[in-house]
């Protein structure tokens, strides 16, 4: 009687919450479902014959994969697409090498020291989404220019001062995408950090762990999942972009990445099926990053609860 | 200053697009047969052109006007005027490139009277959509100061469904105290005394032909592959031997001294004269224009739902008025297509400085001038694939 008492309440409660996630599921096909599978009927359809617009083919078995073939050829070649692809993973790497370098010491202290000022100091990093993104770009046009701030300091500290950032450089696109995404990752690694089991660092330290290998030994180790998802939600947008480069490098080839070749298809072409195969091959390839984001944080939680 | 930036950089992006857009119809032919444009293509099976004209003497609607246009790219005086003389409002809705346009007008996100700026390419879609009506031409009284070469153009035999409203050719803007302007050709964006300050235009048809012209080659409209790939190529150059930028930013980078020389469009060196910084003389600014050049234009046509068809017939009428043309130029900063409104012309009234003649196109450089035709969709695609080569860095 106590089981089938109990059972009631449990499967009542159940349904109250499938019913609360509806929006969430009604959301996520209406604006990532759908839209994908659209992007699949572009890539895959025909275009009008007079305004040579695209004309997607909503059913599979129509779908032509032709401009698909073409895309992926070009893509293995390192002297076409290749290169842009290329260029692009590592420009991702870097910046977010730099933004783990400047994030995780900013979100660790935010979590485990900043006590009082807590709240301050997260509101300083919402902060820079008050600014709109194109504002802050070119406000380092700005400072890297010729006669910039940032050539000035390097002046005075004797490290070069007539450094030519904006005139095709990596470097400046490497920054400005660690400078646009960095609230991205500073964020959920903050609230990573701000869950961490204290007792298992003051553990450490009981065990005579100096700060360095306690920090190394358990701090780090722990803060892993953390890391892997404040990394994807930062590279997730940072692939898809096609404009901190033109504001930086004017639009130099030495510096395209694929977001900008996929917006010259789609928008300044009539091979919008070019275009939309490129997303899809980029989709692919970041479906192996949370592939693997997924595996480490399943990994993680199996490990907790056993 | 603003709203010209803003101007400049949508005319950059509008001929970017609307080029490469319109490249690729199906009726069109390629290869550069000047005798056949869209027109003569017309009535294949898949066309919708509508081919009824309003009739005559009717009065104008009681509007308000509704025009589709590029943002600033008409004097607010012009408009005001137009109000004042006719007692109606007009109402602007912009957009940003002629991809957006086609867009919005097909889907009738927009409905409009007036589409005043539509690029030669895209107009075919427009004609063959059914989306725009043939011109009934006995409202546009001023229609006989249309430059002649302009009369009865390749992309619309006899102006049945357009007027011109702008003009430009492509060729190279440059700093005047830092190059010789005699020596200035196409050579000189490979020229490397001038690497990290040189740029080419972001576009795929004037940057492929430009590579054309520069070995000599005067079809701008070719399919035979091995001439877009050694194009592609030669750009490809660029990129390690120059340094170059792809861009349309040349009507501010050449006077703030950023750029000393860049591929532009012949309207972006007279709106250089407004980004020169305080104390600098125009002199400082150059523009060499080939001969014959790669002559581009804007279009108005009147929409075929249009619910005020013979206001929008007298706002074309009203701006290829020579006096208003002039006052219409001196905002806008791209030529006017009128006879008369020439090189000497504007001189004499100092709105152009001597050193920047050559950026005022003749009736005869008009007419001489190259055209980017529509190509078919297979000779397209290998433009793109050499134009996305050479910007991909490979």
């Amino acid at each position: 009687v106590a089981n089938a008492a109990g059972a009631a309440p449990g499967g009542h409660r159940n349904g109250f919450w499938g019913f609360l996630s509806a929006p969430g599921v009604a959301w996520l096909i209406a604006l990532f479902v759908v839209p994908f599978y659209a992007v699949a009927a572009v890539a895959f359809g025909r275009v009008d014959p007079i305004l040579r617009t695209a004309d997607p083919v909503w059913s599979p078995l129509e779908w032509n994969f032709s401009a698909m073939s073409h895309v992926l050829d070009r893509v293995f070649d390192p002297d076409d697409l290749g290169a842009a692809f290329i260029r692009t993973f590592a420009y991702v790497g870097g910046a977010l090498a730099l933004c783990c370098l400047v994030g995780y010491p900013v979100a660790y202290y935010v979590a485990r020291y900043a006590s009082r000022w807590r709240g301050v100091l997260l509101a300083a990093l919402v902060l820079p989404f008050w600014i709109s993104y194109l504002m802050r770009m070119l406000a380092w046009v700005n400072l890297l220019q010729v006669d910039g701030y940032i050539n000035r300091v390097l002046g005075w500290l004797h490290l070069g001062g007539s450094r030519q950032w904006l005139n095709g450089s990596w470097p400046a696109v490497v920054i400005g995408l660690a400078y646009g995404y960095i609230p991205f990752f500073i964020l959920p690694l903050y609230a990573a950090l701000e869950r961490l089991d204290k007792r298992l660092i003051e553990a450490g330290r009981d065990l005579g762990g100096s700060p360095a290998r306690v920090f190394r030994r358990v701090t780090l180790p722990l803060s892993v999942p953390g890391l892997i998802a404040a990394s994807v939600i930062t590279v997730l947008p940072m692939f898809g972009d096609y404009y901190t480069n033109g504001f930086l490098t004017s639009g130099s080839p030495r510096t395209e990445m694929i977001g900008n070749q996929i917006e010259f298809y789609l928008r300044g072409t009539s091979q919008p099926q070019t275009g939309a195969s490129l997303v899809l091959i980029l989709s692919a390839m970041l479906l192996v990053l949370m592939t693997y984001y997924l595996v480490v944080t399943v990994r993680a939680q199996r490990s907790v609860a056993t | 200053l603003d709203s010209r930036f803003t101007r400049r950089q949508v005319i950059g992006g509008s001929t970017r697009l609307g080029l490469a857009l319109a490249a690729g119809l199906p009726l069109l032919q390629a290869c550069g047969d000047d005798d056949s444009g869209p027109s003569s293509a017309a009535g294949g099976p898949d066309s919708r052109r509508d081919t009824t004209t309003i009739a005559d003497g009717l009065s104008p609607e009681a509007g308000p006007l509704r025009i589709f246009d590029y943002d600033a790219y008409v004097a607010p005086d012009i408009v005001a005027a137009f109000e004042e003389k006719y007692g109606v409002k007009v109402e602007i809705t912009i957009f940003t490139s002629d991809d957006e346009a086609i867009s919005k007008l097909a889907s009738g996100a927009v409905e409009t009277d007036l589409h005043k700026s539509a690029g030669t390419s895209t107009l075919f879609k427009l004609i063959e959509s059914g989306l725009i009506q043939p011109l009934n031409k006995t409202y546009l009284t001023n229609i006989g100061n249309v430059v002649a070469s302009l009369r009865d153009p390749y992309y619309d035999k006899g102006g049945a469904y357009s007027v011109p409203y702008t003009v430009f050719g492509t060729g190279i803007g440059f700093r005047a105290d830092k190059v010789d302007p005699a020596s200035v050709s196409w050579e000189t964006l490979w020229n490397t005394e001038y690497k990290g300050a040189a740029s080419i235009l972001d576009d795929v048809r004037e940057g492929l032909s430009m590579a054309m012209m520069r070995k000599g080659l005067t079809d701008v409209n070719t399919g035979d592959p091995a001439v877009i790939k050694q194009a592609g190529e030669d750009l490809s150059e660029l990129t390690n031997l120059m340094n170059i930028k792809v861009e349309i930013e040349g009507y501010h980078t050449i006077p703030e001294g950023v750029t000393t020389v860049a591929h532009t469009w012949s309207g972006d060196m007279l709106g250089a004269l407004q980004y020169l910084p305080e104390g600098t003389s125009s002199d400082v600014l150059g523009y060499w224009l080939p001969d014959p050049a790669l002559v581009n234009n804007d279009v108005m046509c009147v929409m075929t739902k249009a619910k005020n068809p013979v206001l929008a017939h007298l706002f074309i009428d009203f701006l290829i008025d020579k006096t208003n043309a002039v006052t219409n130029f001196q905002f806008v900063g791209y030529q006017p297509a009128i006879d008369g409104v020439d090189g000497q012309s504007l001189i004499d009234q100092g709105l152009v400085p001597e050193n920047l003649r050559s950026c005022v196109l003749s009736s005869d450089q008009i007419g001489k001038g190259y055209r980017s035709l529509q190509l078919t969709p297979d000779v397209e695609a290998l433009w793109n694939e050499a134009w996305s080569k050479f910007t991909a860095g490979g």
